[in-house]
């Protein structure tokens, strides 16, 4: 299949060669109601995690000309396991753009900003760049393309905080202020940056708007499955052959994935889970994992989530205790401390596993591990918490055997 | 207009009222932390959370709006797990030092703990986080952020109140702390109303630290006399000695209270507290001292003249004034007092530092007497030789009589108030120990209440002043407080 996304097309004559900002153009001459609509027929789905439908998201916004409103881009990639709006703007920054110039006139939004990952320097200075040109061209700036529409869009690099990809703690950053999650509602579509309107999508979800608009929703659609639309960055860690970044439509088994696209695992290395969708979403075992198809329904019914398509490959030579412990220092680390239970939840589940990643734990801190994760769930701001919980319990109830090794002493050592 | 049931009552609420607010006028409490009806909502410390049906998850109390056909459950199983559970989160890092915390006794985590949880701790105590202990943070206040549950009342107070905001979270997860900016302290003069926000002891009152266990404490409704707001405050005391003073939240004045009005519980077991009288400066007690100043009264016949004070009650400024009439018996006699009022801060803080400059009116009102400026211009004049008044009010017009050397008879409570020239000094009872009548900047008449006795032998000022006048010889029947307000027409 020809991907849509994944395209090396780095300069804008490279992108103007393959049709760039055709999309845009055509789009300057629909009304912005009829954009709305045809991404509403394409099933897009935001491809940031939350799969939250990208039209209904844009349709949100109080219609009409008065008061600012404004676009943002969640280019804040920091997802374990999960790397490609990177390889996107590295690779196809103008699909990027234009997206963003259509999805603007759509809703209203005179400006944009990409709120990029501070890590992410060479990134930004090819953004900067590729923004640069598309002014040059008249596809950025004051009154595009001879329509009236005028549209800014800035480049702005985060600080390095995990909690600025969470669109409200993203806003406020944006704006100046420490990042943490806002109370909702009132929701960004109603009050957002600076108090306005605003929408905010995921690189993937915006950089795949020009071709919805170039070849219609229903064509987009299509492409995926039921109510998962497109195709979808997967993006492989792991012991596999070709771990890398995939494009493959929706609904693709992800057996297909790991055993045609990424040449089966490294080595003779046995499979035994899969985080599917970046770290944040409940494991796989091994064997549901080669039985389920990769969209937004089939991920649900499986008892995970689709996520960022952050795939996390696991064999059988790796300890899930360790795996957890893992996580746990990572989401304890970032967690921002607002709300009592992640604060105090996140570095607690820490503390338990390292001590029985130690071999010093004891048979009752396993269902420790498991009611502290629960008492997280569904109990605060944003979705850090569950973030931490959700992985935390499915490990616990998927592999508890060895959690319980642990228990009586065993230790890895690695 | 919403209607709305919370378990199971039905309630009609305006719109934009949150469950938090609903629930109470049903008098069902919903337990809280970083919500205050005065401040912004944070909804943060997750202690409010509620089962509303058909919601996929609980929400918090404090943020959600009620909405037409709600059904809301606050003590669900599903609602008291999650409290226990926050509630244990929050005591995992928790020093527990409950005994030597000023705050226990009246600790949001101690009383939800009793109330909601009573559940053991499945902490391991040597894994507690540390975190800074005691240190000063302002002339009035301690902070020891291992007790902090980061519910940032403090914060959001500095921030919208006095819009001053020393304040910050530093720091980001379980690391989190309180801490001051760079080069402020807190010294906004409200600052002792972090103490009371603060609903565990991670600030508290330097003034009140280690001094007194709060359940011991008595609370006693007065008025607050540090200016012509006339704040409503309680007085926290216990065997007699006041520890401390707090608002008494009401609609017509007051949230909160300011740092100096708090201060004024001091003087009453000030060393200078006087328990005697004073004449030429020396110590003696109260019935010689009358019986002197009643002969100087008597030299002087004619040569006499009384100042009221806005310093004072109604009861004790009317005293005076029979004292003028009925005893004295001189035309000499001023309680005309005026000042520009008005809140001068925006918060609390009156433009007019006396309690009771609209009291005085009344009594101007029933017995006339001299405008300040004839009487002030009385006293230059030379005709006077004996002046009797108020150690504050004295200071109105202590140019003119020291200019004319006129000796003084002074109420004071305590040495430091009367001036060093006085003939006199006359000891009375303090407002924390004697009801009286005061009049605020918006015309509301308050009583203080006696909240401790006074000095063994001081009595009230108009008692004082009635004994003053049996001594010259003239009975005014002053035997209570009420009856010196005979006549009175507010």
């Amino acid at each position: 299949m020809e991907t849509i996304l994944l395209k090396n097309l780095p300069d804008i004559e490279a992108y103007f060669a393959c049709g760039g900002y055709k999309a845009l153009k055509k789009a300057l001459g629909l009304k912005p109601a009829e954009i709305i609509e045809e991404l509403k027929k394409s099933n897009l789905r935001g491809r940031g995690g939350a799969g939250f439908p990208a039209g209904l998201k844009w349709s949100f916004i109080p219609p009409g000309g008065q008061g600012q409103k404004y676009l943002v881009c969640n280019a804040d990639e920091g997802e374990p396991g999960t790397f490609k709006d990177r390889e996107l703007m590295l690779k196809n920054p103008h699909a990027l753009i234009e997206g963003m110039a259509i999805a603007a006139y759509a809703i209203g939004a005179a400006h944009g900003y990409i709120y990029i990952r501070g890590e992410f320097a060479a990134e930004t200075a090819l953004m900067n760049k590729a923004i640069a040109d598309a002014r040059a061209k008249g596809f950025i700036g004051r009154n595009v393309l001879g329509s009236g529409f005028d549209f800014e869009l800035f480049t702005h690099r985060g600080a390095g905080a995990y909690i600025c990809g969470e669109e409200t703690a993203l806003l406020e950053s944006l704006e100046g202020f420490k990042g943490q999650p806002r109370l909702k509602p009132p929701f960004p579509a109603l009050k957002g940056l600076f108090g306005s309107p605003t929408v905010i999508n995921n690189v993937e979800t915006l950089a795949a708007v020009p071709s919805i608009i170039e070849n219609g929703g229903a064509w987009y659609a299509a492409l995926g499955t039921g109510k998962s639309g497109g195709t979808k960055l997967f993006c492989v860690s792991g012991p596999v052959n070709r771990p890398g970044v995939y494009e493959l439509p929706l609904g693709t088994p992800l057996r297909e994935l790991l055993e045609v696209h990424c040449g089966g695992m490294k080595d003779g290395k046995k499979l035994k889970a899969v985080i599917p969708g970046g770290s944040s979403v409940p494991v796989l075992t091994a064997e549901e994992a080669l039985a389920v198809n990769l969209d937004y329904e089939a991920l649900a019914a499986a008892g995970s989530m689709l996520g960022s398509g952050g795939v996390i490959v696991i064999d059988d030579g790796q300890c899930m205790v360790k795996l957890l412990q893992v996580l746990a220092r990572f989401y304890h680390h970032e967690s921002c401390g607002q709300c009592t239970p992640c604060r105090e939840g996140c570095g607690w589940l820490e503390k338990v596993l390292d001590r029985l990643e130690a071999g010093g734990g004891s048979a009752g801190d396993i269902d420790l591990l498991y009611s502290v994760a629960e008492g997280m769930t569904g109990r605060t701001i944003c979705a850090l918490a569950d973030a931490m919980a959700m992985p935390a319990m499915s490990f616990i109830k998927k592999f508890r055997g060895e959690f319980e090794a642990h228990a009586a002493g065993k230790v890895c050592g690695n | 207009m919403p209607n709305l049931t919370i378990d199971g009552r039905s309630v009609e609420v305006p719109a934009g009222t949150t469950l938090l607010e609903a629930a109470q006028r049903l008098g069902i409490y919903i337990p809280r932390y970083c919500y205050h009806p005065k401040l912004s909502v944070s909804g943060s410390c997750r202690m409010c959370l509620v089962e509303v049906e058909k919601a996929p998850k609980l929400v918090t109390a404090c943020s959600t709006e009620a909405a037409e056909g709600m059904r809301v459950l606050t003590a669900s199983e599903k609602v008291r797990q999650a409290r226990r559970d926050v509630l244990e989160y929050l005591l995992i890092n928790h020093p527990l030092d409950c005994p030597i915390c000023d705050q226990a006794g009246e600790c949001g985590l101690q009383d939800y703990y009793m109330d909601y949880s009573l559940r053991k701790s499945r902490f391991e105590a040597e894994d507690k986080i540390l975190r800074q202990k005691r240190r000063a943070a302002g002339p009035y206040l301690m902070l020891d952020n291992e007790r902090c549950i980061l519910c940032t009342r403090c914060v959001r107070f500095c921030g919208e109140v006095t819009k001053t905001a020393e304040l910050e979270v530093m720091e980001r997860g379980d690391r989190s702390f309180i801490d001051l900016k760079e080069g402020r302290a807190l010294d906004n003069g409200y600052s002792l109303n972090i103490a009371d926000l603060c609903p565990v002891g991670a600030f508290t009152s330097r003034d009140f630290r280690f001094k007194a266990r709060a359940w011991f404490l008595k609370r006693t409704p007065t008025i607050c006399l540090g200016c012509a707001t006339g704040c409503e405050i309680e007085a926290h005391h216990y065997e007699g000695t006041i520890y401390r003073l707090v608002p008494h939240p009401n609609a017509e004045t007051n949230t909160w209270l300011c740092d100096h009005g708090r201060m004024t519980y001091k003087a009453v077991r000030a060393g200078d507290r006087l328990g005697k009288a004073l004449i030429r400066k020396g110590l003696i007690d109260l019935e010689p001292a009358l019986r002197e100043t009643a002969t100087r009264l008597e030299e002087a016949k004619g040569a006499a003249a009384v100042l009221g004070s806005p310093w004072l009650s109604v009861e004790d400024n009317a005293a005076l004034a029979r004292l003028a009439k009925d005893s004295v018996k001189t035309a000499n006699y001023c309680f005309d007092f005026s000042a520009e009022q008005g809140i001068k801060d925006g918060i609390l803080v009156n433009k007019d530092p006396a309690p009771n400059t609209a009291g005085t009116r009344t009594v101007k009102a029933l017995y006339g007497g001299l405008s300040l400026e004839e009487f002030t211009g009385l006293l230059a004049g030379g005709k006077i030789k004996i002046l009797i008044t108020e150690a504050k009010a004295y200071g109105l017009v202590k140019a003119a009589a020291e200019a004319a050397g006129i000796r003084l008879i002074i109420f004071a409570r305590n040495r430091g108030e009367a001036p060093a020239a006085a003939y006199a000094v006359l000891p009375y009872a303090s407002y924390f120990e004697t009801e009286g009548t005061f009049v605020n900047y918006q015309g509301l008449r308050r009583m203080t209440a006696a909240a401790v006795e006074p000095p063994q032998g001081i009595k009230p000022l108009w008692a004082v002043v009635n004994k003053l006048a049996s001594y010259s010889g003239a009975e005014l029947h002053l035997d209570s407080a009420p009856r010196a307000l005979k006549d009175m027409d507010f």
